[in-house]
């Protein structure tokens, strides 16, 4: 895996992520990686980066203070939203959730990945699989 | 105005006239006859009275026409809305010449007492309809659903209502299974049930345990017991009764220390993927420059990390089959693809303790169909365990060809500390531990019994042989994708919804 290539579309990147060490780590490897992150560390201001700024990528933790990831995914999600988010959500949780709450949620998303079972590098690699958004 | 009094003067006036007129009649005729001279008296006299008797039989029948045609049309109005005997004409009442205005009232006054004792007799029925439905189905503490035989909902109690938060009325007329989405605690579904009865029964009853229903539009899951009284016939189309003994209380604790799971898994989890993060950086950025025994060290602190967060994953499986929680995506995948990327995975737990991982896979295996997710969980475990009991040996080998059932069967055989033959019988069991043996089983119990519980949900087997001494193998079977999509009759787009104990989580294995 060439590390320092990514689709040269996807480049940016939003952590949503309340664990300072947790976001820290994945934005240096990503940072390495060729994308430029931004770290957010609520959902309320995670949600408005997400709307106003253009970010190809939304890393998106579910259990983050103020709104809760769903809630943030169901909103960037809603087609009557503006303006309206094109990017990708992946989500990047070690909450558990019951299945039908978790299959929901992967309606939505373009990812689910548990942090537990992956490392900065593995999300890296995840990332650089993403297929660009169709235009 | 007074009909009857009106219907005296016309009756007095009418049969006055004919009277009238008949005397006048036969009068006349006698003087005619009388003036004519060729008669004699006593022929005058016969012929008036022949002719008085002749007009007194007219005026009778005229009379009788004209007084007793009201009562004629009367009796027919009577039989017109008598409820038995054949059924009679309503009486045509315009053609009355005599007594019109009477007849009318009186035929009306008949209608609307008829139609008084209608209403009363109908309200009388719906009355005992009501107590049966509203009375007896109101005053039972419990929510009752009533069907047809189109699962239709025809009729819920207020109790019912209250229970789901529905406005009332809003089930009536609905499907049972749209309105509501339940869940059951194995295979054995409502609909099931009643589609079997409905085949072979008249009267049947059944009840279901643990059944939850998520209600649409709220966050909220009520748990319940469910009872089912089935009556092919009822008269007033109660095909099926369903009364609902709520437990969401008592089940939901349950959910709780399952979120006390969840919760606690979530808080180690989180140091875990610190843990697993920085190692990675030290071992990409120190790695290069560490002496060989340092780099040791951090493959090992890397294995025991990766262990560690196996094993969370392992209490959260543990805790899901416990609640029933579990539930299985069966999708069809290549297996040689699935056993290389768990192996690919341990290898560094097995290469940390100078094991490998050899692989024997037969080719051309069939697709399976498993849910990718559990069935790793599976391999891991079973590796996991080989790799701990090796005792010094280096080789683990991991095979998989299709048995003499046609099912594949994977096998992970180590060649190290073996099993007693005692302990053999319970090795799948939750938590075994024999005493005796504590040493040399110890550890073990989880991730066995969570192997088992997930293999039996894929409709597969697990066994072991082993020897002390010199190895254990772990074996357990799997259905083939083509014999498993047969044996549900489901198409291969959705996947195929299973649970631990058979736990079917909604029945759409059923529907369509």
């Amino acid at each position: 895996m060439d590390q320092t290539a990514p689709d040269p579309q996807l480049k940016k990147v939003l952590c949503i992520e309340d664990e300072h060490f947790i976001s820290e780590l994945y934005a240096r490897a990503l940072t390495k990686a060729g994308y430029s992150v931004d770290v957010q560390l609520d959902g309320q201001k995670g949600l408005s980066a997400a709307q106003t700024d253009t970010y190809d990528i939304v890393l998106l933790d579910l259990m983050i203070p103020n709104i809760t990831g769903i809630e943030v995914l169901r909103t960037l999600r809603d087609p009557k939203q503006t303006p309206r988010f094109h990017g990708k959500v992946i989500i990047t949780t070690n909450l558990e959730q019951r299945d039908d709450v978790r299959a929901d949620i992967e309606k939505q998303a373009d990812g689910y990945l548990v942090k537990a079972e992956i490392t900065p590098r593995q999300l890296v690699e995840f990332l650089t699989k993403l297929e660009p958004p169709q235009a | 105005m007074d009909f009857y009094a009106k219907y005296r003067k016309q009756l007095d006036w009418h049969i006055g006239l004919l009277v009238f007129a008949q005397q006048l009649l036969v009068m006349g005729a006698g003087w005619l006859l009388y003036e004519s001279h060729r008669v004699t008296d006593l022929t005058v006299l016969l012929l008036m009275s022949g002719l008085s008797v002749l007009g007194a039989m007219l005026v009778l029948h005229l009379v009788r026409r004209t007084a007793s045609e009201p009562i004629q049309k009367l009796w027919q109005a009577i039989q017109h809305i008598a409820p038995q005997g054949d059924p009679v004409p309503a009486p045509a009442l315009d053609d009355l010449r005599i007594g019109q205005e009477l007849v009318s009232n009186l035929a009306n006054h008949v209608y609307q007492m008829a139609s008084v004792v209608e209403d009363v007799e109908r309200t009388n029925a719906k009355q005992a309809q009501d107590i049966h439905a509203n009375f007896i189905a109101n005053t039972l503490p419990l929510p009752l659903i009533v069907i047809d035989k189109n699962d239709t909902i025809i009729y819920a109690n207020e109790v019912a209502y209250r229970y789901f938060d529905i406005p009332a009325d809003e089930l009536d007329g609905k499907n049972l299974y749209t309105a509501f989405d339940m869940s059951f605690a194995n295979e054995q579904t409502v609909e099931l049930w009643l589609n079997k009865v409905r085949q072979d029964s008249v009267t049947a009853n059944n009840s279901w345990e643990r059944v939850r229903i998520g209600l649409p539009g709220q966050n909220k899951t009520k748990q319940f017991d469910l009872a089912a009284h089935y009556n092919k016939s009822n008269p007033m189309g109660y095909e099926t009764m369903l009364v609902l003994f709520d437990h969401t209380e008592v089940y939901s604790q349950d959910d709780q220390a399952m979120s006390f799971v969840a919760l606690s898994v979530h808080e180690l989890r989180t140091p875990l993927t610190l843990l697993r993060g920085y190692i990675e950086v030290f071992d990409e950025e120190l790695g290069p420059n560490l002496t060989p025994e340092l780099q040791g060290f951090m493959q090992k602190m890397d294995a025991s990390a990766q262990q560690l967060a196996a094993f969370v994953d392992n209490i959260l499986n543990v805790a899901k089959i416990e609640d029933n929680q579990l539930t299985l995506q069966l999708h069809e995948e290549k297996w040689d693809e699935v056993l290389k990327t768990v192996i690919g995975d341990i290898s560094l737990r097995a290469n940390v303790r100078g094991i490998t991982i050899k692989t024997d896979i037969a080719p051309d295996l069939p697709t399976v169909g498993v849910d990718r997710y559990s069935i790793y969980e599976v391999v891991a475990n079973l590796l996991d365990n080989a790799i701990k009991y090796s005792r010094g040996t280096k080789e683990i080998h991991v095979s998989a060809a299709l048995n003499k059932d046609g099912m594949v069967e994977t096998s992970v055989k180590d060649f190290g500390l073996g099993i007693d033959g005692a302990i053999l019988p319970h090795i799948f069991d939750k938590f075994y531990r024999n005493h005796r043996n504590r040493s040399q089983i110890g550890g073990t119990g989880l991730g066995l019994y969570l192997s088992h519980a997930i293999v039996q949900a894929h409709g597969g087997q697990i066994s072991v042989s082993s020897k002390v001494d010199e190895g254990s193998t772990f074996s357990f079977t799997i259905f083939p994708y083509a014999k498993l999509a047969d044996a549900n009759k489901t198409g291969d787009t959705n996947g195929i919804t299973r649970g631990a104990h058979g736990w079917i989580k909604n029945h759409s294995l059923y529907r369509d």
